[in-house]
């Protein structure tokens, strides 16, 4: 039912013209009532993002969730993430205190 | 039905995912909102300003709980500031398991791993205002969610010139 409601928040603001990616751990719900930018994840409800104080997971779930935005061509269209609960393997961390600045090419 | 029941039935869930997709197949399709037409980001993702609605019943600790004792839900809405830390933040929803998200808010509302994609240069910035919701929702109160609650989150979204939204289940 979360994934319905956020869904139809999602198609309300698309229509108003504010892009939107919706993110969902649950496939009948995403298949029945598509937002329209749904992201996939097979992870598990409350830890849609990944585990908790797994910055890397959460952060490459993050990362794709957002750069769906240009990769869904369709409305209600979806993208399922490649990733795997506690067995997929994550880039280093970014943008954690103490981290030099990312490096901006010219 | 009672509160603990609620909440026992959220751990069952969490833990069999079949469950969920068996109730979500039996939920149906909802109609009254139409799927309009995808519309386009006006910058680049680097510099995008992002907001966040939540459906994980995360409000600021000072404010007033979702009401749990409604069978329909709780259609109203919570304002969190693009710059509320973890320990300002608390979860009122009995309908999925949360603990995990206890533990850390970003498996549902993932604010300090935005901060760090401003921090890399990944996206342009936080929105000034994210939004919590109850989403576990029917009849009046979901209603109520999107025949006035969605207007206000667009406004909210607006007035905070975000360029792109994330929603995220409980």
């Amino acid at each position: 039912m979360c994934h319905r409601s956020v869904g139809l928040v999602a198609r309300i603001l698309e229509a108003q013209g504010i892009p939107t990616v919706s993110l969902g751990v649950v496939r009948s719900m995403i298949d029945g009532t598509p937002a329209p930018r749904n992201v996939f994840v097979p992870f598990r409800l409350g830890q849609v993002l990944g585990e908790p104080g797994n910055v890397a997971q959460q952060q490459a779930v993050l990362r794709a969730a957002l750069g769906a935005v240009t990769r869904v061509a369709e409305p209600g269209g979806l993208l399922e993430l490649p990733f795997r609960w506690k067995r997929g393997t994550y880039p280093v961390p970014v943008g954690m205190a103490g981290q030099p600045p990312p490096r901006v090419d010219a | 039905m009672t509160r603990w029941w609620n909440q026992l039935m959220s751990r069952v869930f969490a833990r069999v995912p079949r469950l969920s997709e068996s109730y979500g197949r039996r939920s149906g399709a909802v109609e009254e909102v139409p799927l309009p037409p995808l519309a386009g980001l006006a910058t680049l993702l680097s510099a995008a300003r992002v907001g966040i609605v939540t459906a994980g019943g995360v409000h600021l600790a000072q404010d007033p709980p979702f009401d749990m004792q409604d069978p329909e839900g709780d259609g109203s809405l919570r304002m969190i500031p693009g710059d509320a830390g973890a320990g300002a933040l608390r979860i009122t929803h009995d309908y999925y398991d949360h603990r995990a998200a206890d533990e850390d808010v970003n498996c549902v509302f993932p604010i300090d791993r935005l901060r760090e994609l401003v921090a890399a240069r990944e996206i342009g910035a936080v929105a000034p205002r994210h939004v919590g919701l109850m989403g576990h929702l029917s009849g009046t109160q979901l209603e109520r969610l999107l025949n006035r609650g969605a207007a206000e989150i667009g406004n909210v979204f607006a007035m905070g010139g975000v360029d792109l939204v994330l929603t995220v289940p409980g």
